[in-house]
């Protein structure tokens, strides 16, 4: 019952979206079907641009190198989609949920074995996931300070556990050999990335819980009084978040084999930049967790262009920075066209 | 004639129920609590902070001014993230500009230019403000590392920020007293001055003060307008003490300044809120801080506070309160309907 309510909600809501649309403009349209479908041709153009442009892009240390780096920031970022989705901005404390899990994948493995690093771990990212996801979903706090402030616990409970050392693995071992492991020429990292996408958009697409995090994107109100408990379908979307950022704790401290409470700065902003990009839209509702992935091969290479064209760091923020808001422009405008 | 003068008197009687609705219509009953516990808890355990009274002073302001100027975003029910890295980027200009009277006004410039642009992106193009000042944050400190070369920028004019940290009047430092008259300046705009009162009906309901006729998105402007010079006030202030500009400073200022506006009663979604409670917020805030670095307390733990009281003043505010009542006696009631049918 609950369901077929929320199915016409939705497809009301796309109605909405799309009639007007045919009465557009050829220019209109042209408009909206860039900011619907532009991501694929701009990493197209992207990716055939540094093919052709930049010395030492196509070369096979190079792209194994974009892997190694995109799919701890790819594996958070399919993760925070259904933080996105669900209409809740973002997680920014994603940065202390990966550093808190690679610090105790690597600690805790060192003295008591990988299993037992691995449960540690897993506690904590639930542990994460559900503070974020009651105080969002059941407080109806602002999902961007409430975030910001458990960063900032999570980021000082790590450092005073761990009085800020560096962890370092094993010389060899298990982690080492999947940290450094291939199959062909793609790490082990980003097959994991590959996996974590398409798991989680069948949880997006093909399941109930995934449906209702959609719903309540688009319409909250409708969600809530067609009978779901939307605070539960929050404290999921934040848990979902909170291990994948978890396996990207994982991912990234068998890559580097240490750990230490800095080493995911940043990784809010990117993993951000990945799912805007990729056509996800911050109002909620509409997105894709493939069109996130688009989105972070997308931010991979551009970030990769810049490091090897030499463009200082400041500049890599200022374009990032710059992506986001523009990316977010496009689809505030479109949103107003379609209106229209 | 008695009874419609009766009927007019339907509000509470005596001095306790005026009292009563008085509190009830302030927003600060929290600062106020909070203030109150840390007072008393400080006073027993570390006298020493409130002798030492100029150290937490210069504390409060640091904390404080950032957060007066994001309360008058905060009113309209935007917020305005940019502001840790408009800090650190007002600071760099300034200190690569030898003149120091230059410097001081190309960085309140920034300020101000950074507030018309986030403005823009707000009110004209219509993003969500998390969103749009998310990405200026990130902008504008990729920015600050670019001018500054990634590294620290030492002030010219390094006796200028010498006597900048000398107290002026009594114990109060310039900066003390430059955040007592930003104080007043933002507290007489939002409380006398009709442009600053409308920021209320801004907040509370957008489209009643646009049909009011209020011109909603130039009090947006105005609103991004003070938060950007204000942070970058803050700039100025902190390159002139420190007599050098850190790219990466601010970032523990956000979680501060966020924690004294939002403990002070002001209400994210906006409308509801007071200059004075953020004042009481930040007082609270400043003090503890103190406290806890008198008594030999970890920046890590100090941090675990700020934040853990960031996130009880955001779960706590009457609205959250709301929410969480009505959904248990929602889930109550539901399963009474359940037993009985």
């Amino acid at each position: 019952m609950a369901k077929e309510t929320l199915t016409e909600t939705i497809a009301v809501a796309e109605a909405a979206s799309i009639e007007p649309q045919a009465k557009q403009t050829t220019s209109g349209r042209l408009f909206m079907w860039v900011a619907d479908n532009g991501i694929f041709v701009f990493t197209a153009l992207l990716v055939l641009f540094a093919v052709i442009f930049v010395d030492g892009f196509a070369s096979l240390v190079n792209i194994t190198d974009v892997f190694h780096r995109a799919a701890p920031i790819g594996i958070v970022a399919v993760g925070m989609t259904f933080v996105v989705i669900s209409g809740n901005y973002l997680d920014l404390s994603v940065v202390a949920q990966v550093a808190t899990s690679a610090v105790i994948f690597i600690a805790v493995s060192n003295v008591y074995g990988i299993p037992l690093a691995m449960l540690a771990a897993l506690v904590a990212a639930v542990l994460y996931g559900l503070a974020n996801g009651i105080a969002v979903g059941f407080f109806k706090a602002n999902a961007v300070i409430v975030t910001l402030s458990t960063t900032y616990i999570g980021l000082g409970l790590l450092r005073y556990f761990s009085g800020g050392s560096i962890f370092f693995g094993p010389q060899d071992g298990p982690i080492r050999e999947f940290g450094l492991g291939k199959l062909g020429p793609v790490p082990y990292s980003a097959v994991v990335l590959l996996i974590m996408t398409i798991l989680l958009s069948i949880l997006l697409t093909r399941t109930n819980f995934g449906f209702l995090v959609r719903s309540f994107g688009v319409n909250e109100k409708a969600t809530r009084l067609s009978g779901t408990n939307t605070g539960l379908v929050i404290i999921g979307a934040f848990i979902v978040t909170a291990i994948a950022a978890m396996i990207a704790g994982f991912v990234l401290a068998a890559f580097s084999n240490t750990a230490v409470s800095a080493m995911s700065d940043g990784y809010d902003f990117r993993a951000l930049a990945a799912i805007i990009v990729g056509g996800t839209s911050v109002f909620g509702g509409k997105g894709s967790v493939f069109r996130t992935l688009l989105g972070v091969i997308f931010v991979s290479v551009l970030t990769n262009v810049l490091v090897l064209s030499q463009i200082s760091f400041g500049y890599q923020q200022v374009a990032l920075g710059a992506l986001i808001v523009l990316a977010v422009s496009v689809d505030a405008v479109a949103r107003k066209v379609s209106k229209r | 004639m008695t009874e419609t003068m009766q009927l007019g008197k339907a509000g509470p009687q005596g001095f306790f129920g005026r009292l009563r609705t008085v509190v009830a219509r302030r927003t600060e009953g929290r600062g106020v609590a909070l203030l109150a516990v840390i007072l008393v808890t400080v006073a027993f355990v570390e006298p020493l902070v409130l002798t030492a009274y100029p150290v937490s002073l210069g504390r409060i302001a640091l904390i404080g001014i950032v957060a007066l100027g994001l309360t008058a975003v905060i009113l309209m029910g935007e917020l305005d993230l940019s502001v840790a890295s408009t800090l650190a980027l007002s600071g760099v200009i300034m200190a690569s500009i030898p003149d120091l009277r230059l410097g001081v006004l190309a960085a309140l410039a920034t300020g101000l230019v950074v507030g018309a642009i986030n403005a823009f992106f707000v009110a004209v193009i219509g993003i969500n403000s998390f969103i749009a000042t998310l990405g200026m944050l990130f902008a504008l400190r990729g920015l600050a590392f670019v001018i500054s070369d990634e590294a620290p920028v030492s002030l010219a004019n390094k006796d200028a920020g010498i006597a900048f940290g000398l107290p002026l009047i009594g114990p109060l430092t310039p900066r003390v007293l430059i955040f007592i008259l930003v104080f007043i300046a933002i507290q007489v705009f939002v409380s006398r001055v009709k442009a600053g009162r409308e920021f209320f009906a801004v907040g509370g309901n957008r489209q009643a003060a646009y049909d009011a006729g209020i011109p909603v998105k130039r009090r947006i402007l105005t609103g991004f307008l003070i938060s950007g010079f204000v942070s970058s006030l803050a700039g100025v202030i902190n390159t002139l003490e420190r007599t050098t500009a850190d790219p990466t400073a601010g970032s523990t200022v956000l979680l501060a300044s966020f924690a004294a506006a939002i403990i002070g009663g002001n209400y994210l979604k906006g409308g509801r809120g007071s200059i004075v409670g953020t004042l009481i917020g930040a007082t609270s805030l400043g003090i503890l801080q103190v406290a806890l670095t008198l008594s030999g307390v970890q920046v890590p733990v100090q941090e675990i506070f700020i934040g853990a009281i960031l996130l009880i003043a955001v779960t706590t505010d009457p609205a959250s309160i709301r929410a969480v009542v009505g959904g248990i006696r929602q889930a109550t009631r539901g399963r009474a309907k359940t037993e009985t049918a």
